[in-house]
């Protein structure tokens, strides 16, 4: 279900455009589900360091965003993703993922509880021709809010400090509280930095001047722009996992058996068996036990970013491969995210990663070996305290 | 509260022959039927005028032997009926198993091309009934299971099968079986009234036309256990009060006038019904006879996947025939058809052009204004005298709605085609009566009031049908499985979806 980009249309430009060209020294835009996405502005190195010592400003709006309002709301959501809804309460957020019928993940994404019946979902697939399937037989509406609300992720440690000066009140926001400011803006406590942070939503044309006004809190912060390199790398550390990267959304595999589980990618604990049916119930029950691989975190040898690289077990058959490996700035940790096959995720030691290198038109192979470790790699408790430190 | 080992919903044909069979395997079966009457479609008829069903032809034997009919029981022996397509010049065409004749007895110059046609049909009609004897295939059985192995050697039956035809005809097979009838009979015959009977007999209650794709598999379904026609004796209710009498000496419990408005459920595995006037009956096992779309009402469809529910709202089932029953004035011989033909089954489809161009129409649901049909002459249980048609094509979603001016219309139109060939028909009719698809629909809950309650084509055959991921009867939570003729092998009073189902029901909950 990926999307392609109309070649007449060429990228077209998002919610911040005009705020992300001012400062795009890089000139690096990629495509986000069609838009016109920063992938660097500056320097990496520059933008990574301000989202975990000062503040970050990146654009989320290419994001897709559903509303689902209606009387059936929650028991349809309920049905749709794994875990139990019924326990997000209204004002907060929830991760979730949400499987086909063969209980494979067709993506992961956040739900935001509004209000009675009345949610919001984001995920990085678009997803509407499904919620409008999942949606049949219910009571609800399902709006697809991609191109009418504009999102704003603002992380780092001086975050609330830039919130407080741009004159928002979001002492009270715990990890996973959301806010509604006024009827244009809601702001959550959510990212995907594992950082403290906040997310903003508001509407398409609203957005550059929450952007100003942001800015303008950000003066004395440290605050920057940043692209996607970055977020990825603070993402990674966080141990969170990209679509089309650390899993296949099943709906866009075209060859058997690329989808995964959400036990195969360590997401069991979304499962919710007891609270009634749910897509792919039946098959998640019996495949609970039996991954056919599974998702790792792993300590690499070395200091070579294993991005790619291939995993071999001690009898040297290969039995998995990195889906993301970066040398942690913060963690000063060389980590890496990795599909294992079973048995060998089970036992997982003895395992190395192939990894290339190139030096000045010399490839090299080194095998690093890999340390399964199960916590994320970087988990500041800054990112948790409430209310939040000023720096 | 009363206690059953398994539950049907909907007593028509393939309800009761599910619940007899599990009956008989020593289940406690109840049977519920929402009207007074059990036989569903077979035996549906208003103010006892004839049933919609009026002949047999696809009765499964292996279906009278698991529910303990006799196949000579003496409703069953009624005589073969021949088919007579009637032409406007009075010189009507019989179809019998010796060839094909004119009425006044010669020979017709295209007898043996249509048998040596209709032979062949056979012949694959035999060998792809050992694919309706049993669950599609594709199971995910360990080959060297019981299951498994049986499957396989099913399999491997119809592929020994294939090759024993011959080359050649093997190779006809391939190439016929997904054709359309059209090109295929045509090859054989040349356009008039003897191709046009085939061409007919391929689209009965079906929204397809001789030259849709798949009718060739619908003409060899209907001949799959011979092609032979028969009027049960006393009728078609006759036939449904001997499967009746069949469910009782299993110990079958039947409750007519019951409906069912929930089947309750509990941690996914079914667990009872909730009945409208009040009761719960509980039960590890629901076999439903309605379409999946009506299931899932019963349930809640939230307890099906997503997929689920967007394969079962998208099965195609539009119905296109309706019935007119016509009352005769007296049991006086039909005009210009000859007395020894009077019993006969009467066609009206001098060709397959008109065929096809009957069809047209029905694709921008407007009514045929030169149907096919099929007329059987009848006597009802209190004397009276009826001509039983069905007309295609009538599609159910007419356009402005079955008013009683448009049914009006069908029943004119209907007396009107038949007089072609039947000059004088108008003058002998002291009554009309239609049954339009929608009221088929209401009666006996068939998606469309269509015959078989999803079409026969090839997107929704076999482990297609009703929808992929559906097709072994077992659906959804468990302990609920369909067993109504929108599984595999389909409807036509064969009974055999109903007792696959309860075979596969067997097999999951011994």
């Amino acid at each position: 279900m990926s999307i392609f980009t109309d070649p007449k249309l060429g990228l077209i430009p998002g919610a911040f455009h005009k705020k992300l060209e001012e400062q795009n020294r890089a000139q690096n835009w990629y495509d986000w589900a069609g838009f016109a996405a920063p992938g660097v502005l500056d320097s990496v190195e520059f933008e990574y360091f301000a989202l975990r010592n000062q503040a970050s400003l990146f654009d989320i709006s290419p994001m897709h965003k559903y509303r689902l309002i209606g009387p059936d709301t929650t028991a349809m959501l309920n049905r749709l993703v794994t875990r139990d809804v019924r326990k997000i309460s209204v004002g907060r957020v929830g991760y979730v993922v949400w499987c086909d019928e063969e209980g494979m993940v067709i993506d992961d994404g956040t739900v935001f509880h509004l209000g009675d019946n009345n949610w919001r979902l984001c995920c990085q697939e678009q997803m509407l021709t499904w919620l409008l399937d999942a949606a049949w037989g219910f009571d609800v509406s399902v709006v697809d809010e991609t191109h009418s609300v504009a999102g704003l992720s603002l992380q780092g440690p001086t975050s609330y400090a830039i919130l407080e000066a741009a004159g928002f009140d979001v002492s009270k926001l715990k990890p996973f509280d959301l806010a509604q400011i006024d009827h244009n803006l809601m702001i959550s406590r959510t990212g995907f930095t594992y950082d403290l942070g906040y997310e903003l939503w508001c509407d398409w044309d609203k957005a550059e001047a929450l952007w100003d006004r942001i800015w303008k809190g950000g003066e004395h912060q440290g605050l920057r722009a940043i692209g996607y390199e970055a977020v990825n790398l603070a993402r990674i550390e966080a141990g969170f996992l990209t679509a089309g990267v650390d899993f296949q959304p099943v709906h866009g595999t075209e060859r058997l058996h690329r989808g995964q589980t959400p036990f195969e990618l360590g997401l069991g604990r979304l499962v919710d068996f007891n609270k009634g049916h749910f897509n792919g119930r039946r098959e998640l029950l019996s495949k609970r036990e039996s991954p056919r691989s599974l998702l790792m975190r792993f300590d690499v040898e070395g200091f070579k970013p294993s991005q790619g690289s291939l995993i071999y077990n001690r009898r040297k058959k290969e039995v998995g491969h990195i889906t993301s490996g970066i040398w942690s700035p913060t963690a000063k940790r060389n980590i890496a995210l990795a599909h294992v096959r079973m048995p060998d995720a089970s036992r997982s030691s003895g395992l190395k990663a192939e990894i290339y290198t190139l030096q000045e038109g010399k490839w090299r192979t080194r095998m690093a070996r890999l340390t399964p470790v199960t916590k994320a790699f970087f988990t500041p408790p800054r990112a948790r305290a409430t209310p939040p430190a000023r720096t | 509260m009363s206690q059953f080992d398994a539950i049907i919903i909907g007593g028509g044909v393939n309800g009761l022959i599910a619940g007899t069979l599990l009956g008989r395997r020593g289940k406690n079966v109840c049977i519920i039927e929402k009207s007074n009457r059990f036989g569903g479609m077979a035996s549906y008829s208003v103010d006892g005028g004839p049933t919609l069903a009026h002949s047999l032809y696809n009765l499964s034997p292996r279906v009278l032997s698991d529910i303990g009919i006799d196949p000579q029981h003496p409703v069953l022996s009624g005589k073969p009926v021949s088919t007579v397509s009637l032409s406007e010049d009075g010189r009507h065409i019989v179809f019998k198993n010796e060839g094909v004749f004119w009425s006044e007895g010669a020979k017709h110059p295209e007898s043996d091309a249509w048998t040596d046609l209709t032979q062949q049909l056979i012949t694959y009609g035999g060998l792809l009934r050992q694919l309706a004897e049993a669950p599609p295939p594709g199971g995910q059985k360990a080959i060297l299971s019981r299951g498994g192995l049986n499957e396989f050697l099913r399999l491997a039956k119809l592929g020994i099968g294939l090759k024993k035809l011959g080359k050649p005809e093997m190779r006809r097979f391939l190439q016929v079986v997904l054709s359309n009838v059209h090109d295929i009979v045509l090859d054989d015959l040349p356009e008039g009234s003897v191709a046009g009977m085939l061409a007919a007999d391929a689209i009965w209650g079906s929204a397809t036309g001789p030259r849709s794709p798949g009718t060739v598999f619908n003409l060899i379904y209907r001949l799959g256990h011979g092609g032979n026609i028969t009027q049960p004796a006393g009728g078609m209710s006759a036939l449904t009060d001997l499967m009746v009498e069949a469910a009782q000496k299993a110990g079958c419990v039947l409750m007519p006038e019951t409906e069912v408005f929930r089947i309750l459920l509990d941690d996914d595995t079914v667990s009872g019904v909730a009945t409208n006037d009040g009761r719960t009956i509980s039960t590890p096992i629901v076999l439903s006879n309605l379409a999946p779309k009506l299931t899932s009402l019963m349930t809640g469809h939230s307890i099906f996947d997503i997929e689920t529910t967007r394969q079962f709202r998208n099965i195609r089932a539009r119905g296109t025939a309706a019935k007119v029953n016509l009352r005769l004035k007296d049991s006086s011989p039909l005009p210009g058809l000859p007395d020894e033909l009077a019993d006969e089954r009467l066609i009206y489809a001098p060709s397959v052009g008109y065929v096809e161009a009957a069809f047209n129409p029905a694709k921008y649901r407007q009514m045929s204004k030169a149907p096919v049909i099929e007329a059987f002459k009848m006597q009802t249980a209190d004397g009276a005298s009826w001509l039983s048609t069905i007309v295609q094509y009538a599609p159910s979603d007419l356009e402005g709605g079955w008013t009683e001016t448009a049914k009006e219309q069908l029943a004119e139109i209907t007396v009107e085609t038949l007089s072609r060939a039947l000059p004088g028909l108008g003058d002998q009719i002291a009554g009309k009566q239609v049954i339009t698809p929608d009221q088929i629909e209401s009666a006996t809950g068939a998606p469309g009031g269509h015959w078989h309650h999803a079409e026969m084509s090839l997107d929704q055959l076999l482990t297609l049908r009703p929808a992929n991921g559906m097709s072994r009867y077992s659906m959804g939570p468990k302990g609920l499985f369909q067993c109504g003729a929108a599984t595999h092998p389909g409807g036509d009073v064969m009974g055999l979806a109903g007792r696959n189902a309860a075979l596969a029901a067997l097999e999951a909950q011994p």
